[in-house]
């Protein structure tokens, strides 16, 4: 079986780092004043492109 | 004294954009996820089928140096790649914003600005290489079977000084336009000219920076440090040290302009 709870275990924690990047970048685009675009694209953009979303977010998306 | 005053700044600003938190957890995924992917590839096929009954789809699984070497080279793609884009904007973008002139209204020395610059660039990315090799480490041990911590602290140590000339390089290129893009452009090109010419010419430039990831590779194999690996390391400080020298003239020289 391809899921079983060892696998589950075993990515638990880069589940968890996925997890926190995309917290962290919401938390950071709900701070800044104004981001690089509307602000609910890039939420969508977090929120729906796994681990990418969050990465290019905070590149692209916090421009002074 | 004012050195520090600089670094502490630019210490608490990397903490405001987040980047203290995100670059470490994106260096980790990249290290993690090549040796995790690897080791569970032939039953991700066999569950996604399509393989036609009877044909044998044979993976040779990679020994444990093998994978954790994985992780190096993805960082050292990836891991190069999320470094320029961090380092793009430290100098440029404060030109570009201003910011630069108001700092150095100051009697501020370009040589403190500068470096403070890459030694809180360096803590970032050093940082972020050891927890994401440690992380690739631990799934290697788990997943594929045991290597040598010190073996592995001892290749972080050499990995960090190729990731000093890539944060060296973008500083220097910082100082000669002022669009954080147009920066990132540039030292792309550069690293990815210094990485060719090193793949026609690795015989003769037996001592490139570019190759300490290979020569990781074969310590990890060997467990013994080549005498190539002392070379390429201390070219990749002394390229290091050059890069901020001449990031530090250029600044001097358009101060007089």
């Amino acid at each position: 079986m391809l899921i079983n709870q060892d696998l589950i275990l075993l990515l638990l924690p880069v589940l968890i780092l996925q997890l926190i990047l995309l917290v962290i970048a919401i938390i950071d685009l709900i701070r800044i004043e104004k981001a690089n675009g509307p602000k609910w694209v890039w939420a969508l953009v977090i929120i729906f492109i796994n681990i990418i979303g969050p990465i290019v977010y905070f590149i692209f998306g916090r421009r002074p | 004294m004012q050195w520090y005053v600089i670094f502490k700044k630019e210490i608490l600003e990397n903490w405001r954009n987040m980047k203290w938190i995100w670059v470490p957890i994106v260096f980790i995924l990249f290290a993690v996820m090549d040796p995790i992917t690897t080791y569970y590839l032939p039953k991700i096929m066999d569950a996604v089928g399509g393989i036609p009954e009877g044909a044998v789809v044979d993976i040779p699984m990679p020994n444990a140096n093998e994978a954790i070497l994985m992780s190096f080279n993805e960082l050292g793609l990836l891991g190069v790649l999320i470094t320029v884009v961090i380092a793009m904007g430290v100098i440029s973008g404060e030109m570009k914003s201003g910011v630069y002139e108001l700092i150095l209204s100051k009697p501020v020395k370009y040589t403190n600005y500068v470096s403070a610059k890459f030694m809180s660039l360096a803590l970032i990315v050093f940082l972020s290489i050891f927890l994401a090799v440690v992380a690739g480490w631990y799934y290697v041990s788990l997943l594929f079977g045991s290597i040598d911590f010190t073996k592995i602290l001892t290749s972080i140590l050499f990995f960090s000084l190729y990731f000093a000339l890539i944060i060296g390089i973008v500083i220097m290129v910082n100082t000669w336009v002022q669009s954080p893009g147009v920066v990132a452009f540039l030292s792309l090109i550069i690293i990815i000219a210094l990485n060719v010419l090193t793949s026609i010419y690795g015989h003769i430039f037996t001592w490139s920076p570019a190759l300490i990831g290979d020569y990781i590779g074969e310590y990890l194999h060997s467990g013994v440090l080549s005498t190539e690996i002392w070379y390429s390391a201390l070219m990749a400080v002394i390229f290091t040290f050059a890069c901020i020298q001449f990031a530090i003239l250029t600044l001097k020289n358009r101060a007089l302009q």
